[in-house]
């Protein structure tokens, strides 16, 4: 407890200096613009913002990268309140709820409880976070090898499972970004593995190239096909504060969503969207006002908002402790620390305090700034959506291209988004989701020196993986999440769930 | 027979992606279980991964029908034209040309862009570029075409 508290002293120390502050600030700013406006989504972003962070100290780039992502939770609402439109995946539930109490009169009312609803998360998540990151890096260090082999095959196996669409289609995408992970020498024997002899792949695919390419160029093609439709806000937004009833009415689907959320964002490949969604079907269930659904029920507003953000931050948990990425966002973090020069695991807690407890300090300090951000300054963002994405393509693109090029200062790089922008619009057409493969392509390499390490001091006995209690138990557990998810049954359930959201 | 148009390319560019994959693959040693060489991981990868494409093909024979999308043709080749060009004559051009005619090209991807509208965008985004990555982030890239330097 004592320690606890000192290093949350500490970490208030690293969150509230001035750098960290403005940065947090920027990464805040830019998450609720990003949010706000729909076709440019959390992972877009950070991976264009990535060469920018080169120069800056690894704890500072770290915050304003999760900044952005957990601003990008509550812009992402103020859309689908205001406009029936969601600004982000996270919040398409939002839409059904929210629009519709908008459309009577208490637009306000929503966008304040989706605040305060994500601000309460967003504290409780925090809390969870401090307290249960200490805890598993003392388990994780116990970890040998062959555990490790096996707990990423389980969050690979979940990241699959979880990804929207056919689940043996995820599979498949997670297995490809392995393979394209391989590309590059060889880590124990220096040899070159699928370069075709062009040295600027000895250090493997460029990983800023890939994100960048999948999921902001094919996102930008996307987006172009599909004609516009935004019918610019029509009634006022009205009061923001809430009647007592309303504020009754929020407080116990926020509790549940927390609860939710935080829970389903440690899960591999859980993350914001899914949360928001299993805490909409949860309050349609059990909510005592579950009968006024669909006109309007400020449950259906303050569980999901509350259950992303909760999300967006406990999916932390499993980067920082373990150094596994639940979702493609922590990929990117994993992607941005190793560029720094740090290995995420369960080493970091001791080997970089100031950035285990500035991060999570910073995530409660940003979580203030993004109230303050959000409410008052509502007609700001509001403002932001009228710029038309005519305009918006071509700058985005720009800073894809600047960005990719500083990397190495090598036009390489830019040619290597080319292919992935073509690679991802192909797998958008054919239905395969890009997510599941920057998760592989981020954990092929580690697995594989796992697998080798696990390997030698086994003495070549595969049996090692199933002898090993921790190691058997994630494998049983990957092998059941596979088996219940491939039983058609429960496949069926599953899509129509994610159809309806 | 219902095929399910997009699932049975999908298969086959997991498969493709596979072959390719192994076939290079041949080049390094693949050592033992116990002391594995370089070639041991890919193996097992590629051999998985063809086992999946083989079984989204063989799903997507009788899941469907479900047709291929048209392409957006037009905007896919811009925008990543624009992306290409901007690659090929950096070095030689400059930021700031190379930014211009960047941006010329990936407007051509919307036809509701208007000339002055596109003159506008093109000078707030060098003033912006030059201010955030020039001034701001100080990242070394030559700013003017190579004659002019």
């Amino acid at each position: 407890m004592e320690s606890l508290i000192s290093n949350l002293v500490l970490g208030f120390g690293v969150a509230l200096s001035f750098d960290n502050l403005i940065f947090a600030l920027l990464g805040a700013f830019i998450g609720t613009a990003i949010g706000v406006l729909p076709g440019i989504g959390p992972v877009a972003t950070i991976s264009l913002l990535l060469p920018i962070t080169f120069g800056m100290s690894p704890t500072t780039a770290i915050i304003m990268l999760a900044g952005i992502y957990y601003g990008a939770q509550y812009g992402g609402s103020t859309t689908a309140i205001l406009l029936n439109l969601p600004g982000e995946v996270s919040s398409v539930v939002t839409v059904l709820e929210g629009y519709k109490m908008a459309r009577k009169g208490r637009a306000g009312a929503a966008l304040a409880t989706a605040a305060l609803a994500s601000f309460f998360a967003g504290t409780v998540a925090t809390i969870v976070v401090a307290g249960s990151g200490p805890l598993l890096t003392s388990v994780a260090l116990s970890f040998g090898p062959a555990d490790y082999f096996s707990l990423m095959f389980l969050g690979l196996v979940i990241s699959a499972v979880l990804a929207q669409g056919s689940v043996i289609k995820g599979i498949g995408m997670v297995v490809l970004g392995v393979g394209l992970g391989l590309v590059g020498t060889d880590v124990q024997t220096g040899q070159q593995r699928f370069t075709f002899g062009v040295p600027e792949l000895s250090d493997g695919i460029g990983f800023v190239a890939i994100a960048m390419g999948m999921f902001g160029i094919a996102e930008i093609i996307l987006n172009l096909e599909r004609p516009e439709s935004r019918n610019v806000l029509t009634h006022k937004v009205g009061s923001l504060f809430l009647t007592r009833e309303e504020f009754r009415r929020a407080i116990p689907s926020t509790i549940r969503g927390t609860a939710l959320g935080t829970v389903l964002g440690i899960l591999p490949g859980g993350g914001a969207a899914l949360s928001s969604f299993g805490s909409y079907m949860m309050e349609r269930k059990i909510s005592k006002y579950r009968h006024e659904f669909g006109t309007g029920a400020i449950e259906g507003v303050a569980g999901p908002e509350a259950a992303n953000n909760a999300a967006a931050q406990s999916s932390f948990i499993p980067l920082l402790t373990l150094g596994i990425p639940a979702n493609a966002v922590m990929a990117l973090m994993v992607g941005a620390l190793i560029i720094q020069g740090i290995q995420p695991g369960p080493r970091m807690v001791e080997a970089q305090p100031d950035l285990f407890w500035g991060l999570i300090c910073s995530m409660w300090v940003g979580n203030v700034m993004l109230l303050v951000i959000n409410l008052p300054m509502i007609g700001m963002w509001v403002k932001l959506l009228e710029v038309p994405y005519r305009y918006l393509y071509p700058s985005i693109l720009v800073f894809c291209a600047i960005g990719v090029y500083s990397l190495n200062n090598n036009v390489f790089d830019v040619y290597l988004t080319v292919v992935f922008g073509l690679f991802g619009y192909l797998c958008s057409k054919l239905k395969l989701e890009g997510a599941p493969l920057l998760i592989g392509f981020v954990l092929g390499p580690m697995m594989e020196e796992h697998l080798r390490r696990a390997m030698l001091l086994s003495r070549g006995d595969v049996m090692v993986f199933f002898e090993r209690p921790i190691s058997a138990s994630m494998l049983a557990i990957s092998f059941i999440a596979l088996a219940t998810m491939l039983l058609p049954g429960l496949r069926s359930k599953k899509n129509a769930a994610l159809a309806e959201g | 027979m219902k095929i399910n148009a997009k699932d049975v390319l999908a298969g086959l560019l997991l498969a493709s992606f596979a072959i390719a994959g192994l076939w290079l693959n041949q080049d390094h040693t693949l050592g033992t279980a116990r002391r594995m060489g370089p070639g041991y991981m890919p193996m097992l990868t590629f051999w998985l991964l063809l086992g999946i494409g083989g079984i989204v093909f063989l799903i997507g024979l009788f899941n469907g029908p479900d047709k291929l999308e048209r392409w957006a043709m037009r905007e896919l080749i811009l925008v990543l034209a624009a992306l290409g060009v901007f690659g090929l004559i950096l070095e030689q051009a400059g930021l700031f040309v190379t930014l211009a005619v960047t941006i010329g090209i990936s407007t051509l991807a919307d036809n509701t862009h208007k000339p002055k509208g596109v003159i506008g965008l093109i000078l707030f985004l060098l003033a912006l570029c030059w201010w955030v990555f020039i001034r701001e982030l100080d990242i070394r890239i030559e700013l003017w075409p190579s004659f002019w330097r």
